[in-house]
């Protein structure tokens, strides 16, 4: 599906966002886990043919980002991070728009843009404008768009960013009505191993970590996290004012008796491992 | 070009839009009427036929170089241009359904101004289709200058500004609402780098309030040729 061999991205002003990403993405649904500032926005943007990356070659479906973006425009859709809906129109309005851009014919899009909206539950709402919906309604009319476009892949960058719990909840129920394959960032872990099976860990530009929720937890095996906030404790791992250790199951109870706290390994742990192991 | 977006978008986003948020068109018409009405005043009625004259192009012009507000907004905030990147659309469809959308709040005050246009008596039917032609070439100038500066914004903040600033300096400035023949030459021609400067000029001359200047016209069309040009260049629409 997609496939990215060394891209790198320099931006005018010295950033360098992409160090050389090197993916082999196979799976309907895969996801990208990562930092603020990993890169991940970068990422996306390169590959749904927002940006040009500075190097490197990115394919989607065969297609090339750099030679050919009519030609992924054709078949993907991407939906920006923290993307907002134009407040006065309303949610048919904005799906008539959008598959007119994508130059479907207007009968088409009447039938495709009504099935998307009740399919997502925003049919009740179809009329009123985008001010007056809630946040996670708001969001919902943008997966409505990539549903109503019936695209062979779609682009989601961050899809629930900024988001209540139940919100959440209601854009991850309408995700999963799309039938396209999908790349999805997030810096949610639970959301990464809610919607896809195969994880892309980004850090500092570079991919740090691919593959399966299971292989890429396989070096957890057998351990938990303990953690403490107390000061002048030196562990390997260390977030904020939080020190972290992964430690054997069998030796909780003697960390929890020295004040540790024990939690179950979960994505969080990777992105804790990984982004400590690349800033030192 | 994608003619049924650019349409979809301007009825959505320009038409439909009045009514949700008629303050708007409102106070797009107030300057121009605030304008006319103080040019009443002060010249005892002598400059009424200039007022409406001005107000007719200061209105098509504001509303064009307030694009450049939203056209910022879409592209900052809501990340609604990078939507539509991915589109098959070009540039060239977004910056004319966002000119079309805004020349829709113009209607209500381009229908006050025919009223009283009509009322005062000042158009044939020949000037009544030069000054629709040059009005056209006042939106497409303007709309090009305004997404010249759209491009560049970094911070919505500063477009707000901005436009307003551009609105003042290309439309109160130049002679929109008075006799161009009082301006010293050099800072007419100053002024002529304005594309309004130049649709005043060939309009008060079509409506027979000042002398013709035979070069407007030709020079307003190269000035919104190059405009346009110049705004299909800068642009930013994938970005590099």
């Amino acid at each position: 599906m997609i496939e990215i061999k060394n891209v790198k991205k320099k931006y005018d002003d010295g950033t360098i966002a992409l160090k050389g990403i090197n993916l082999k993405i196979r799976s309907k649904v895969a996801t990208v886990i990562g930092r603020n500032g990993a890169g991940k926005t970068t990422l996306m943007r390169i590959l749904s043919t927002q940006l040009m990356p500075s190097s490197g070659t990115a394919l989607i479906k065969g297609y090339d980002v750099v030679k050919e973006p009519n030609e992924i425009r054709e078949i993907a859709v991407s939906i920006p991070q923290e993307a907002g809906p134009l407040g006065f129109l309303t949610p048919m309005e904005h799906l008539m728009m959008y598959l007119a851009a994508r130059r479907v014919p207007v009968t088409e899009a009447r039938i495709d843009a009504a099935k998307a909206l009740r399919e997502i539950e925003l049919w009740d709402a179809r009329n009123t404008p985008a001010d007056m919906l809630s946040g996670g309604m708001k969001r919902k009319i943008f997966v409505a768009m990539a549903l109503a476009s019936n695209a062979e892949v779609v682009f989601l960058d961050e899809p629930t960013t900024g988001l209540d719990p139940l919100s959440r909840l209601e854009v991850w129920s309408a995700i999963k009505l799309l039938d396209s394959e999908m790349l999805i960032t997030t810096h949610y872990m639970e959301e990464a191993q809610e919607l896809s099976k195969e994880v892309v860990v980004v850090e500092g530009g570079r991919c740090v970590g691919h593959g399966s929720v299971g292989s890429l937890l396989k070096k957890f095996d057998g351990l938990v996290r303990a953690e403490t906030s107390r000061p002048g404790v030196k562990t390997r791992y260390r977030v904020g004012s939080t020190s972290i250790e992964y430690i054997k199951a069998r030796d909780a109870a003697d960390y929890i008796r020295n004040g540790y706290t024990i939690k179950q390994i979960t994505l969080d742990d990777l992105f804790v491992m990984k982004g400590v192991e690349l800033e030192s | 070009m994608n003619l049924r977006f650019i349409g979809e978008f301007a009825w959505s986003y320009g038409i439909k839009s009045i009514p949700r948020g008629p303050s708007y068109v409102v106070a797009s018409m107030m300057y121009p009427l605030v304008f006319l009405f103080l040019i009443v005043i002060f010249s005892s009625g002598k400059f009424l036929a200039f007022g409406v004259v001005g107000g007719f192009i200061a209105i098509v012009a504001e509303n064009s170089l307030f694009s450049s507000s939203d056209a910022a907004f879409q592209r900052i905030e809501l990340k609604f241009q990078d939507l539509l990147v991915t589109t098959r659309i070009s540039h060239l469809d977004y910056i004319l359904a966002m000119g079309l959308s805004f020349l829709a709040p113009s209607l209500p005050g381009i229908a006050v101004y025919a009223v009283i246009g009509a009322i005062i008596h000042i158009f044939t039917l020949a000037s009544a289709a030069l000054f629709a032609a040059i009005l056209v070439l006042v939106l497409l100038s303007t709309l090009s200058i305004a997404f010249m500066i759209a491009s560049f914004a970094k911070h919505t903040r500063n477009i707000w500004g901005i436009s307003s600033i551009m609105v003042v300096l290309l439309t109160m400035v130049p002679p929109t609402f008075y006799p161009y023949t009082i301006l010293p030459k050099a800072v007419l021609y100053l002024f002529m780098l304005s594309p309004v400067t130049l649709a005043a000029i060939a309009s008060q001359g079509a409506f027979g309030l000042t002398p013709q200047l035979s070069y407007a016209i030709p020079l307003l069309v190269a000035e919104t040729i190059i405009y346009f040009a110049i705004a299909m260049k800068l642009t930013k629409w994938r970005e590099n």
